[in-house]
């Protein structure tokens, strides 16, 4: 049969994907996640953030601003093919909160190394070079990205993976520091589900103006975070 | 620069070029408040390109921005510094104007900066690395964008932009200790280092253009004193 798609060999090839999609997502990847808040400890200490739903309505925030117009956007021009170097520079410039770039970095370079033991591909190879060559940054959503891709995981299989494996940090995180029940927090995660989803459906209509378009609100938080004297996170 | 015709309209686009050459400095500001009307089926348009050169000052202080009811605007600005230049640009953005006296009934505001530094080798054959990608998209009509998340609770932004090798994290933390006191939420933080420079980012939200004037305004002139030996700016326009 010349249409690979449904050859038992490219089920096989699927099948093998998604167990290395759910190693990549989840939470005891020690990428580090566990440190940081991504700005939700700022509201926290406001009194803003208190409850499961006072939580939730910053995660759908989070989800609708940083995640789609910064993380998944990177993600989807790597997928159409955007030259890597170029797409980390953009990253690291319009993460302008200074906290935000270095947690995107920190984790991003975790994520290099265990994918380079354990997901081997010359795409990775090559973005680990051009960080260690001082030519990238090394950023979170591009590290999982070249993976992805490496391991042929369709663009929203993986978008989809990556956004809901940072929410489901971000909401342990939240049990910890409020704190939430745990029951809570999958009912947040629940009700996370359609954030996620209709981030997915948001990026394919976003173009290059549309990158790094995050809302004030929670970049200043983000900003505020790095004056805050007690802290649990480094971001 | 004179706001032309009261007003920005749909379809409207102006391109504005400017170079600073070497040594030299300039201030820019507007005659008045930039005023977006209605833009049915269209947008108003302002491409603005600014370039720096060895040793130039630039400080760009234009009047608030006010979008009317079904206003959509689209401002662009691509910058590229000297890495022995000087930028301070501030902005304020309002939360636009209805018959109604309601908030946020434009359709679409973008406001984007794209910060670039020239390669120092100074022929201007070499590129540029990009320093700071500033992009602002506010669209009430797709959501609320006055909660938690987004405007917190407020109704006007303000945002400084200082690019300069002399900024680092002391001068952060003072620009920042300025804004203590205010009635208005602000942060401050640091691009990375290219080429030597250093990019600067105030936010600043709260209710009021006078406020924020008032936060950016500190800002400026503790700048303008401590760098150039220039009193607070005082434009005496109305």
């Amino acid at each position: 049969m010349p249409n690979t798609r449904t050859s038992p060999a490219s089920a096989e090839a699927g099948r093998g994907y998604r167990l290395a999609l759910q190693q990549l997502t989840d939470s005891a990847l020690p990428t580090g996640a566990f440190a940081h808040s991504l700005g939700f400890e700022t509201y926290i200490h406001r009194g803003l953030v208190h409850d499961e739903a006072t939580f939730g309505t910053w995660l759908h925030a989070f989800v609708a601003q940083q995640l789609t117009y910064s993380d998944a956007l990177a993600m989807r021009f790597l997928y159409d093919g955007a030259e890597l170097a170029g797409l980390d520079a953009h990253l690291s410039a319009q993460l302008l909160p200074r906290q935000l770039r270095e947690a995107s970095t920190k984790m991003g370079g975790r994520l290099i190394e265990i994918g380079t033991e354990v997901f081997p591909s010359a795409e990775l190879e090559a973005y680990r070079t051009l960080v260690s060559g001082g030519r990238a940054a090394g950023h979170q959503p591009l590290a999982f990205a070249v993976v992805a891709h490496s391991l042929e995981v369709p663009f929203e299989e993986a978008l989809a993976a990556y956004l809901f494996a940072t929410v489901t940090s971000l909401t342990q995180n939240a049990v910890r520091a409020i704190p939430l029940g745990q029951n809570a927090g999958q009912r947040v995660l629940r009700g996370a589900h359609d954030a996620v989803a209709a981030a997915v459906g948001q990026v394919r209509h976003l173009g290059w103006d549309d990158f790094g378009a995050v809302s004030p609100g929670l970049e200043i938080s983000q900003m505020r975070h790095e004056r805050q004297r007690a802290r649990m996170f480094m971001s | 620069m004179v706001n032309p015709g009261g007003a920005y309209l749909g379809a409207d686009l102006y391109t504005v070029d400017v170079e600073v050459e070497a040594g030299a400095s300039l201030l820019l500001t507007t005659q008045s408040a930039t005023k977006i009307y209605r833009t049915p089926g269209s947008y108003a348009e302002q491409r603005m390109s600014l370039v720096l050169g060895e040793g130039a000052q630039l400080e760009l202080a234009p009047d608030q921005l006010i979008a009317y009811r079904e206003a959509s605007y689209r401002q662009n600005t691509h910058i590229t510094v000297h890495p022995a230049s000087s930028l301070l640009m501030a902005e304020v953005i309002t939360p636009g104007w209805s018959p109604d006296g309601s908030s946020f009934r434009y359709e679409e505001l973008r406001l984007r900066n794209e910060i670039h530094v020239a390669g120092t080798d100074g022929d201007g054959t070499h590129g540029t690395e990009l320093l700071a990608l500033d992009n602002l998209l506010i669209r009430p009509p797709l959501g609320d964008v006055t909660g938690m998340g987004f405007m917190e609770g407020f109704s006007h932004l303000g945002s400084l932009i200082v690019v300069d090798d002399r900024v680092d994290q002391a001068l952060a933390d003072e620009l920042n200790a300025l804004t203590a006191g205010r009635d208005a939420y602000t942060g401050v933080s640091l691009t990375d280092t290219v080429s030597g420079t250093t990019g600067l980012i105030l936010r600043s939200l709260s209710n009021s253009t006078e406020e924020l004037n008032h936060v950016l305004g500190a800002c400026t002139a503790l700048l303008r004193e401590r760098w150039y030996g220039q009193a607070p700016l005082n434009l005496r326009k109305y």
